[in-house]
């Protein structure tokens, strides 16, 4: 393997090199230039198939691909009679409509329904309190708030802190609110409009305002080929105003027809698997370590049966692929899975990237740690150890924040990712920390937190650990597992994390062992995505 | 309640069943992560029946906290 870290390089793959000079690979990839296209052709190709199945009062129902088409049409109907009645809007010429709520048909009816008439959705996380809901109202220009029931109760708060928010839709009632509006022929609309303004939940700092085009979108969804087909089944269980779950399940399923599953609640993951029978799934990786360990739990209880058929059992018997993103999977969990049989892969991205930068190959066995092979159509490159990336899925800057787009795009059009990296000569991406969070010590040299921290994984003792700079010196916080913990004393849980620190510590240089020792009695504060808060204040006793 | 709450939680976590009480903690004392305790909701909304609502579930930490919840939903 060729190790290019720290050194300036940049690469293309040939397809990468024909899409980047707008050609295009098939004649069923040149109709399709926006979402509006997307849908329309999605409607033609697949009319009749079952495109979404939810549950809905204990049963599950169905909307074709045609009824899906049909459905968008009436809310884009009624999205342009309500511009044409605003007149002058905060947000110019397009429409920005915010859609929050657990997934479902009519969430997705209201997102298309915006940006397939040419005008902006805003998916807004389902987790957001009351007042970050109304922050990101008023800071995206928003004028339509299609909510589910969930948040009613919020509603007259909303009402009252977000004065340009001039319609609510209740996305129960989506239907009875524009059933007046006949179905329009959606508009033609340039692949370089605006399509949304997708907020970053971020580890640290405020959340901006990604500004995703309709260009965007559509070469992130066609980027790659071969990913699924008609036969696939879909189980969507990641948030859906999330990018990864929007562009990789639902354009994805578009695209190939594929019939998408909706989760109703993560209460019921595993209820839902015997109940659509997925063949193929993108999951984070809390998700396939808990199974994994339901998996060996049952195996234990039945050790007649293979651990494969336990676990295509779980899955619901046909499950083939999974794709996990979000966060760092264990290559040793990645092995567990191929080794029961699945085809796992990971990939790599981010919301300003639409989000794809580089998906694995479900095929590949070698499990080498790395987050995949970059996408057709990206360049790569990396500046100072930092990931850079240009295609054009890159967004096209953060909405009304000037500052914050030019610190993360090059006047020539790459996206510094803020991860450090390098990609090998198989053009796969090994992602070792990332920028912001560097440790600088004093002699100047760097040391990558993450990357102490992924030495970590795989020890039971340790619950989660967040590596940082404490008084100059680097410090690691623990939370103890609780599993692994529950049966020691104090005294013999400090002794088993001071091991497993001794134990990173061995495999790192002098420069970048770890001096302090904090351990904490709580879990770590987390983001909405369930991803630890870096920024906040030491905490925990000091054992070492 | 406690017992077949047992019955289930064991299918989660590898805990010794004398050490669930009303005082344990799912997370902090029987080793659950957040995942492991949507998940065994579930489980047990198809034991016995009942419908959780997830907000409400964020305010359940031990295991007495639960069967206080699940038996006000049983009614």
């Amino acid at each position: 393997m060729r190790n290019c870290k720290d050194k300036l390089f940049e690469f293309q793959t040939a397809d990468g090199f024909n899409a980047m000079k707008g050609n295009v690979i098939t004649m069923e990839k040149s109709k399709i230039r926006t979402l509006a296209n997307l849908i329309t052709e999605s409607a033609g190709e697949y009319g009749s198939n079952i495109f979404i199945k939810e549950i809905k009062g204990g049963e599950v129902a169905e909307t074709t691909f045609a009824g899906f088409y049909e459905n968008v049409r009436r809310v884009a109907g009624y999205i342009q009679k309500k511009k044409a009645e605003f007149g002058e809007m905060p947000s110019g010429k397009q429409l920005h409509g915010a859609v929050i709520g657990p997934s479902s048909s009519n969430w997705l009816t209201a997102w298309f329904g915006l940006a397939a008439s040419g005008n902006v959705a805003v998916p807004l996380d389902a987790g957001l309190s009351c007042e970050d809901i109304c922050d990101l109202l008023n800071r995206a220009d928003v004028s339509i708030f299609f909510y589910d029931k969930l948040y009613e109760k919020m509603i007259p708060a909303v009402k009252e802190n977000c004065p340009n928010v001039r319609e609510y839709v209740c996305l129960a009632d989506i239907y009875e609110v524009t059933g007046e509006c006949e179905p329009i022929e959606l508009p033609k609309i340039s692949p370089s409009e605006l399509a949304a303004i997708v907020y970053t939940s971020g580890t640290t700092g405020k959340s901006k305002g990604v500004m995703l085009l309709q260009s965007n979108y559509i070469d992130n969804t066609m980027c790659q080929d071969n990913e699924s087909s008609p036969e696939d089944v879909v189980m969507s269980v990641l948030p859906i105003h999330h990018i990864y779950c929007f562009t990789c399940d639902i354009l994805c399923s578009l695209r190939y027809g594929a019939n998408l599953c909706f989760n109703d609640s993560m209460l019921h993951i595993t209820k839902n698997l015997q109940v659509y029978k997925p063949t193929l799934m993108l999951i984070v990786p809390m998700i396939a370590e808990t199974i994994y360990k339901q998996i060996c739990a049952a195996h234990k209880t039945k050790p007649e049966i293979p651990v494969a058929a336990i676990a295509q059992n779980v899955f619901g018997g046909r499950l083939k692929t999974i794709y996990s993103g979000g966060a760092y999977l264990r290559p040793e969990l990645q092995r567990a899975y191929l080794d029961m049989g699945f085809n796992m892969a990971q990939g790599y991205g981010m919301t300003e990237c639409s989000p794809r930068i580089s998906t694995a190959d479900p095929n590949d066995k070698e499990c080498a740690g790395d987050v995949g092979v970059i996408v057709n159509g990206a360049a790569v490159k990396t500046e100072d150890g930092e990931i850079m990336v240009k295609s054009p899925s890159v967004m096209a800057g953060y909405y009304k924040d000037e500052a914050e787009t030019a610190a993360a795009l090059t006047p020539d059009g790459w996206l510094r990712t803020g991860d450090l990296g390098y990609v090998d000569d198989k053009n796969r991406i090994f992602i070792t920390g990332r920028k912001k969070n560097l440790i600088i010590l004093s002699n100047g040299e760097n040391v990558s937190p993450e990357e102490l921290e992924n030495k970590f994984a795989g020890r039971e003792i340790i619950g989660e650990v967040l590596v940082y700079s404490d008084e100059g010196i680097i410090a690691a916080e623990i939370f103890p597992s609780p599993e692994a913990s529950k049966s020691l004393s104090a005294e013999e849980i400090d002794e088993k994390i001071k091991e497993a620190v001794n134990d990173v510590n061995k495999s790192v240089s002098s420069s970048k062992k770890i001096h302090r020792i904090r351990v904490r009695e709580n879990e770590f504060p987390k983001t909405t995505s369930k991803k630890i808060k870096r920024n906040g204040a030491p905490e925990g006793r000091i054992i070492g | 309640m406690l017992e077949k709450l047992k019955g289930i939680i064991v299918n989660y976590v590898d805990v010794d069943p004398e050490k669930i009480t009303p005082e344990a903690r799912f997370i902090e004392d029987l080793g659950f992560n957040s995942y492991d305790f949507m998940s065994m909701l579930g489980d047990i909304e198809t034991e016995f029946g009942i419908t959780v609502d997830e907000a409400q579930v964020a305010d359940v930490h031990t295991v007495g906290e639960a069967i206080k919840y699940f038996e006000e939903l049983q009614g």
